[in-house]
Parts: structure tokens; sequence; C-alpha cells
């Protein structure tokens, strides 16, 4: 095994649906001699890509997990983390996004920057990922490799430089132009194996002379030596070059961008080489974990493969020899048959199988060193958990996981897929925190709920093709939320003496808003009015409260209960009267306290040809949307609004009628609103009648 | 709505210069002395008084001009203090459209198409516009003859933004530099904006379409908010 850091990549791919990454990555396997035969995506063989591990991608010829996969180029070992490439399945581009030290933006040369890759270029800003751009399919009508760059920089603002140049475009394309070392690259053989390095062609020399004097001029800001080497006009080294760009990319200052045609197999080799070139090792990138016995401080991970383990499980994947936890070490050294233990759980665990990954196939090995990634087999836990041995106790900070906004109620079918249904709704769950699912007590239904419409037909279409549990599924259904809007008092006594033990609490306080978090409970009960051993018990009583509001059996968010007051009875007063009391006194505060209803919003981007801008708009408009604003660019548009989930469903179908199928939109959580006053009523009006007839 | 002390170190407040009128409006400098701010600070000044704002961006994109309001909002807040600053940035948002354009992606039919989706499809019915990136070199008196009659059909108060350069010397007789030299007529205010060591200087060279000068046409600008500096 390689140990020697500074040879390790741990890669993702990303980008937008269609522009190519399942092929690009499947060539990259092929190159690193992973694989021995190259398969297409949607290939006539019937095999399918190696990487789209999961029928359903198969079929749909999209990618949903992000499968891990080891392969080594010359002399160096590379993790590539597939990352899936819709929006609605942005948990699990976040959770492979924390494991990569670095990642290759592949765009499309005709469609350019979509607003997906905007999506994933904002989540690799937020995790500090140093990215290169691949600019693919260059070899289809209408690419224009030099339109995407500039989409780089103004939709991106990605200080994006070409470090090469095309030979011929459209079906024309035969190789490119290094801009580093000024040399023409041409691939050969059958599958491009063979690279030839020849001159540059005449008709190209000013050209590339040009774009080679842009890249050095945005390189050399990262560089004295080659600024120095430039003024005086010396021939520049070609490492003085090199370490210029890698300098820029790992301060997140530059995007080197390359150019090829992955299903023609032009450019995979000089994208590894860059790969090598230009991402971080893992020493490069600081990662932070959290000391759980000192109060979350921060430390900085070592990557040092003495000291104690940390590791963190990032995906889970049920597999043919039970459970596989994809891990990335940090520091330390994972072993084979070593104990190491759970964090979040403080469960010890044995380290039974360990293997490295390549998609279906996988190698045993015996130990994993910083850095690495590999995967586990018989370990139970859950995705985000981390793992040390016993010196330490740290957990890598905690990831953003948004709430689910929307649900569906799901029956199985028959009792078999009731069977099968719990299997896999349980899996889920674990590999997808943004995945929830719950028993509705009032309509004995199971619910479902996730990030968007797509992102819950995935887990159904899966749970019929891998658990074999059919369904019927219910309407979606937005979660709504109920809030307060002012503080109210309360002073409430529950009293009961029919026959029996009698019961007896008074609470009193006041609510109020509270904004960021979900509940507070303050206890400023002074003189033992209410006895310390029913303090918890209003806590309780509060807390069962929040799960329905009053208005429609939302679960109520962001109230601070405070209670200053209160009686007891000595023989009365039980833990079941103070809970009761704390109802009591939540209801009589709730009305007061002007309760509204809150609605998910959307961040809804709409792409589309100008022509249709005004169309565009105007069905927004009717949904109750607000535009933010539109941007143009030749015959472009995009509008962004900012859109209630309730409205947007079927959108896409009026989308498309709207605008002759030319215009696509992305969605993506922004934040929870007040519905206006003429829904709110409606909700209102709906849940009473729904609570008379059933 | 109680947002009204929130605007009073705005410059045009200071200056009376937001008037009613549907008038153009135009603001110079050189590159990077803070006219994109100042027609921000103009835009909310509009929007804090009730009125629609459309924000014309040529040449920027949607997310840095929205970076813009955010962070003069975020002053303004810092600042006074706003019983529910939530409902305040939900009003702005409510009151402002950002319309991007690439530069060659403008033109007068464009503006024209838009605005109209715009009012009458009832989706957004501003009272000002603000045009900030607007290409003057390549324009004609006559040119802007038609975009100012436009918006006096549409009834919009229009305020641009031009740079100026420093070796271009042409200078209009009421003192307007180039490249609007030759437009000066069309415009009822013209704001000059220089920057010295530590303010920038706001001066009014045209107003009511009289040319002016004195100390009552002058403002000194904090150059990270272009709000007036004064200590009340």
């Amino acid at each position: 095994m390689n140990k020697d850091l500074e040879k390790v990549r741990n890669i993702g791919i990303s980008a937008h649906i269609d522009s190519g990454k399942t092929t690009l990555t499947e060539r990259i396997l092929y190159y690193t001699q992973r694989i021995h035969a190259i398969h297409e995506v949607r290939g006539k063989d019937g095999v399918g890509a190696t990487m789209d591990s999961m029928e359903l991608e198969k079929e749909r010829g999209i990618t949903i997990q992000s499968a891990a996969t080891y392969c080594s180029w010359k002399d160096i070992d590379i993790n590539i983390i597939d990352t899936p490439g819709h929006v609605d399945f942005t948990v699990e581009v976040e959770r492979a996004l924390r494991v990569l030290d670095g990642a290759v933006l592949i765009l499309c040369s005709v469609g350019g920057v979509q607003s997906q890759s905007i999506t994933v270029d904002r989540q690799m800003t937020r995790y500090n990922v140093p990215r290169i751009a691949f600019i693919n399919k260059c070899d289809r009508t209408g690419a224009n490799p030099e339109r995407v760059v500039g989409q780089l920089r103004d939709k991106l603002n990605l200080n994006a430089v070409m470090i090469q140049l095309p030979i011929g475009l459209e079906s024309e394309l035969e190789g490119m132009v290094d801009l580093v070392t000024m040399k023409a690259i041409y691939f050969d053989g059958d599958q491009g194996d063979e690279l030839r390095y020849e001159e540059i062609p005449e008709h190209l020399k000013d050209d590339a002379e040009e774009k080679r004097e842009e890249l050095l001029d945005a390189v050399s800001m990262f560089s004295e030596e080659l600024m120095e080497a430039m003024l005086e006009e010396e021939d520049i080294p070609e490492e003085l070059i090199h370490a210029a760009i890698r300098k820029g990319t790992l301060d997140l200052e530059l995007a080197p961008v390359m150019i090829g045609s992955a299903y023609k197999n032009k450019g995979v080799q000089p994208l590894l080489d860059a790969v090598e070139a230009y991402l971080p090792c893992p020493t490069d990138v600081e990662n932070i974990a959290l000391d759980l016995d000192k109060d979350e401080e921060e430390n900085t991970v070592s990557n040092d493969s003495n000291d104690p383990l940390v590791a963190l499980a990032f995906k889970l994947e049920d597999g043919r020899y039970g459970q596989l936890t994809y891990v990335r070490t940090y520091q330390g050294v994972l072993k084979k048959g070593e104990t190491i233990f759970n964090t979040r759980t403080g469960k010890k665990v044995k380290v039974g199988r360990l293997v490295r990954m390549h998609a279906n196939e996988m190698e045993e090995i015996e130990e994993a060193g910083a850095g690495d990634i590999v995967g586990l087999f018989g370990v139970d836990c859950a995705s985000g958990d981390t793992f040390c041995d016993s010196k330490i106790n740290w957990s890598m900070s905690s990831m953003h996981v948004p709430a689910p906004v929307i649900s569906l109620a799901i029956t199985p079918k028959d009792n078999k897929a009731q069977d099968n249904m719990s299997k896999a709704l349980n899996r889920f769950g674990k590999e997808d925190p943004t995945f929830k699912t719950f028993v509705d007590h009032e309509t004995s239904e199971t619910i479902i709920s996730g990030m968007g419409e797509l992102h819950l037909e995935v887990y159904i279409e899966r749970m019929k093709r891998e658990y074999n549990a059919e369904v019927e599924v219910g309407a979606p259904r937005v979660a709504y939320r109920e809030a307060i809007t002012q503080q109210a008092e309360f002073n409430y006594t529950h009293k009961k003496q029919t026959g029996g033990s009698g019961q007896f609490g008074r609470v009193a306080g006041y609510m109020e808003p509270l904004e960021e978090e979900e509940y507070e409970f303050v206890d400023e009960i002074v003189g033992g009015v209410i006895p310390r051993e029913y303090i918890p018990s209003c806590d309780k009583g509060f807390q069962a409260s929040m799960e329905k509001g009053l208005l429609i059996g939302a679960p109520i968010t962001g109230v601070r209960c405070l209670i200053n007051d209160g009686s007891y009875h000595a023989v009365d007063s039980s833990d079941m009267a103070f809970q009761q009391a704390a109802k009591g006194a939540f209801k009589e505060g709730y009305k007061k306290a002007g309760p509204v209803i809150m609605e998910p919003i959307m961040k809804v981007a709409v792409e589309g040809p100008s022509e249709f801008q005004g169309a565009i708009m105007g069905s927004l408009n009717q949904r109750r949307g607000m535009i933010v604003g539109t941007s143009e660019e030749g015959n472009y548009t995009v509008v962004e609004a900012d859109m209630p989930l309730s409205e947007m469903f079927g959108y896409s179908t009026t989308l498309r009628s709207l605008t002759q199928g030319k215009a696509e939109f992305t969605m993506e959580f922004s934040t929870y609103k007040q519905v206006p006053k003429s829904v709110s009523e409606e909700l209102i009006k709906e849940y009473e009648e729904s609570k008379k007839n059933g | 709505m109680g947002y009204e002390p929130l605007v009073k170190k705005n410059p045009l407040r200071v200056l009376n210069l937001a008037g009613n009128n549907k008038k153009m409006g135009l603001i110079m400098a050189r590159a990077g002395v803070g006219k994109t701010a100042l027609l921000v600070q103009i835009a909310l000044d509009s929007i804090l008084r009730g009125k629609r704002v459309v924000h014309i961006s040529i040449g920027e994109n949607l997310e840095k001009t929205k970076l813009w309001y955010d962070d003069i909002l975020e002053i303004i807040l810092q600042e006074c203090s706003v019983a529910k600053p939530h409902e305040l940035i939900d009003m702005v948002q409510r009151h402002r459209m950002i319309m991007s354009f690439k530069e060659s992606a403008f033109n007068r039919a464009r503006l024209e198409e838009r605005l109209n989706d715009l009012i009458l499809q009832d989706i957004f019915k501003p009272d000002c516009v603000v045009i900030d990136g607007f290409d003057f070199t390549t324009m004609d008196h006559k040119d802007l003859e038609d975009i100012n009659s436009l918006m006096e059909s549409l009834r919009l108060q229009t305020w641009f933004s031009a740079t100026s350069h420093r070796e271009d010397d042409r200078v209009s007789p009421s003192g307007v530099p180039a490249p609007c030299h030759e437009l000066d007529d069309l415009f009822e205010t013209v704001v000059l904006l220089k920057s010295d060591q530590e303010n920038v200087q706001l001066e009014i060279i045209r107003h009511n379409s009289d040319a002016c000068s004195g100390d009552t046409y002058h403002l000194s600008l904090d150059p990270a908010t272009m709000m007036v500096k004064k200590d009340d």
C-alpha cells in the first residue's frame, strides 16, 4: 500500500445531469487499468457503466448513489467519489464533498454552466473544495469551450483559466494543445490509449501563444519566481508554471480548465495528470474534529498514521455481504481485526473485513492509513458517525442537514411487502439523514418525508426494486409548521376529582417566539411553588404540545416556554398532573400568542430561451412566487424566484407545455415563511373538515 | 411604515433629490468610486418609502447585485435598531426586482419588452428603475431620447450610472464629463462622485435642468456605505 500521503488524491467528480460524468469515470477506470472494457451509460451490451451500480440508475441513466472507487495513475493513488448529479439528492452530494480533498467539475461544452452546476459549485465553495474544470463533449455539435469558460467566470465567479486549447472542435476534434508544455497531444489507438506528442499545428500557433500569455498572466500572481521570470523574459520552466497553478487552485483562487471528450477518448489522461499536479493531497487540506471530552473543542486532524485513529463513515450501502460502510480515515490506521468505537453511540465494534472498493468489485486489504477511503463490512452504524480508537473521543464536525419539506403516505400492497418495506425504510433512514419516516398515530399510515418529489420517488422505486416492496403512494403533502408571533401569558390549573386519586397542578408563565432554535424551556420557579421533581414534567408537557399545533395539527417550532409560578397539592399532584397542566397552559397561551402557519419556501431557478421569459415569470407569479430577478445572456435566460413548495406540484408539466419543453427548473429548500392569510384560512378549514370526517 | 429614520443618512434624502418626478438622473464617476453603491442607496430610499424598484444590472450577475443590497441593508440595520429586521428584509425583497443582462444582451427593445412583461402581466409594477453598467460610449443623443420617452410613457423615474475616464477630458458646458458630455440636456439631475483620501465627495452639477455650484450641492460620503458622513 502506498503510505506516502503526497501520492494520494481523494477527488469527487461532480456535474450536471448528462454532462457525461459516468462516462468520464468509466474512462478513468479504464485508463488506470481498473477495468478492461468500456461500457456506455446506456450501453447496448446491457452491462452498463461500472460506477452506476444500482439498477434504477442504469435504467434512468442517472447516478444516484456516490460509490467510492479506487484506482492508481502512474504512482498516484486516486479515490474517486462519484457524486449524484440531481439537486434533490444534495445531501448525498454534500456528504461526499465532506470527505473529498478536491474535485473535478465537469461541464458540457454545449450546455455550459447550468443551474445544477451552480448549486453544486456553491456547495463546493461551502466545503472549501479546490476544483479543476473539465469541459466535456467537445465533439458535440455546437461545442464552444470558450463560452463555457466565460460562464464559469460570470456565473460561478471562478477565476477560470484554460490550460489547454482544442485542436478542432465538434466532429473535427483531434486533440489539444497543452499550454504549459506547448505541445499538441493526440490520442491514438482504438480506445485512445496511446498518446502522441507533436509540435503545435501551424494554424494554431498564434492562438496558443496568446492563450499561454493569458494563462501566465493569471497564474503569475501566485508565484513570485514566475513573475520574475516573466519580467526578465527568460524561458519559463514548466515546473514553475505547474507550481503556480497548483498554488492558485489550492487557495481556491484559480480554476484551471481542461477540455476533451470522454466519449471519444480524448483528454482523459491529461486530466488525470492535472488531478495529480493541481489537486490537493490529504495533508494540503485542513480538517477539523471536535473533541467530545472537552466540550467540542476544535482540533485539526493530523493526517499522521501514528496518531490515534479518527475515521468518518460517510456512506452506507446494502451489499451481498451485509452492510458496507464507506469510511475516510483522517489520522491513524484502520486495521483488520482491531476494535474501534463509534463516538456517537459509544459502542465498540470490531473491524471484520476491510476492502478497497471498485464499484461492484472489491479487494480485501489488511489496513488503511490516514487519508484513505475504504469500505468496512459488518459494522453497524449510521452515516455521519465518527470512529476512533479508545484513546480519543473526537467527532468530525456535524454536517449540515436540512429538515424535510415534503411527505407522502405509503401503504404496502400485501403482507410480504409490509415486512420488506420496514426493512427498506430502516436502511434508507440510516443512509440518508434527510429521509425520515414515521407512523401517523391517527391514521396509522406510514409517512415518508424528504427534500423533494424526486427524492421520495427514487426511494419508492428502490423499495420496489431492491426490497421487492410494492407500495401504494398517497398525494404528496407539504410539511407545514406552526409558529407563534408574540409573547403570551398562561396560567392554567389542572384539577380532577372524579373518584380515586385526584389530580392537581397549576402552571403559570409565558411563551414567546424564538428565532433560530426550535424550543427552549426556562425554569424561573422560586420558593418551590412547583416542586423540583415536577419541573421536568412541565417541560415534557410543553414538548408534547409542540408536536401538534392547534391550527392545522402541524408541528410547532420556535417557542420559548418560561414558567415562573404555579401551585401543587401534597397528595393530588403527580408527574401526570403537571404534564397535563403544562399542556393546558400551552393551549391557553398558544391561542393568544398569534399563531401562524409556516410553509417551506424553495429557491427555484428556471432556465430557458429568452423568448419565454415573460411566460415563465407569469407562471411563477401565478403560483404565489416572489421573483427575485432574472439574468439574460444572449438568448438564454434564468429566472430566479422564491416559491412556496405547495405551489410547485406539477410545475414541470406546466413549464413544459408553456415553453415547448425548452425550459427546465431546479429547486432547493430555502426557508420557512408565514403563509398568506387567505391560504392559511383555507388550510385551517381543510384541517377542521378532515377532523370532522375522520 | 416607520422605516423613515433608516434613510435619514441617505444622500438623496439629504439633498432632497429623490422627488416624485418621472425624469432621468445620472451618476458619474471613475471606475471603483461607488456608483453602484449609490444606485443601491437610491433604490433603497425608494423602497423604504414603499415604492417598487427594478434594478437593471448590465454585465454584473444577479448574485453579486443581490449582495450589494444585503451588505448595505446590513450596515443600515447595524446603525439603526429595527424591531423586526426580518420584515424589513422581506419588504425590500418584495419591492425590488433585479434584472441582469450580459452586455451584448441589452438593448432598448429588450428593455421595453421586459418592462412590459412585468407590468402587463401584473407581476411587478415599478415606480423607479436604476440602470447600472449602461454603456454610454455607443449611445447617441437619439438613442437616449428613445429610452427617455419609453421611461416617460411608462411613468418611471430612472437613474443611470456612467463611468468617466481619466484620459478623456471632454466636458459639457455645465461640467458633465465624457462620455455623457453631449447628452446632459436629457438628464434632470447629474451627480458627480470623486474620491479623495478618506471620503467620497458627492457633487450635484445639474439639478432641475440647471447648472449648479456651491456648498448646498456638495456632500461628503462614507466610502464603505455611500451614506452621508455626519454625526447626527
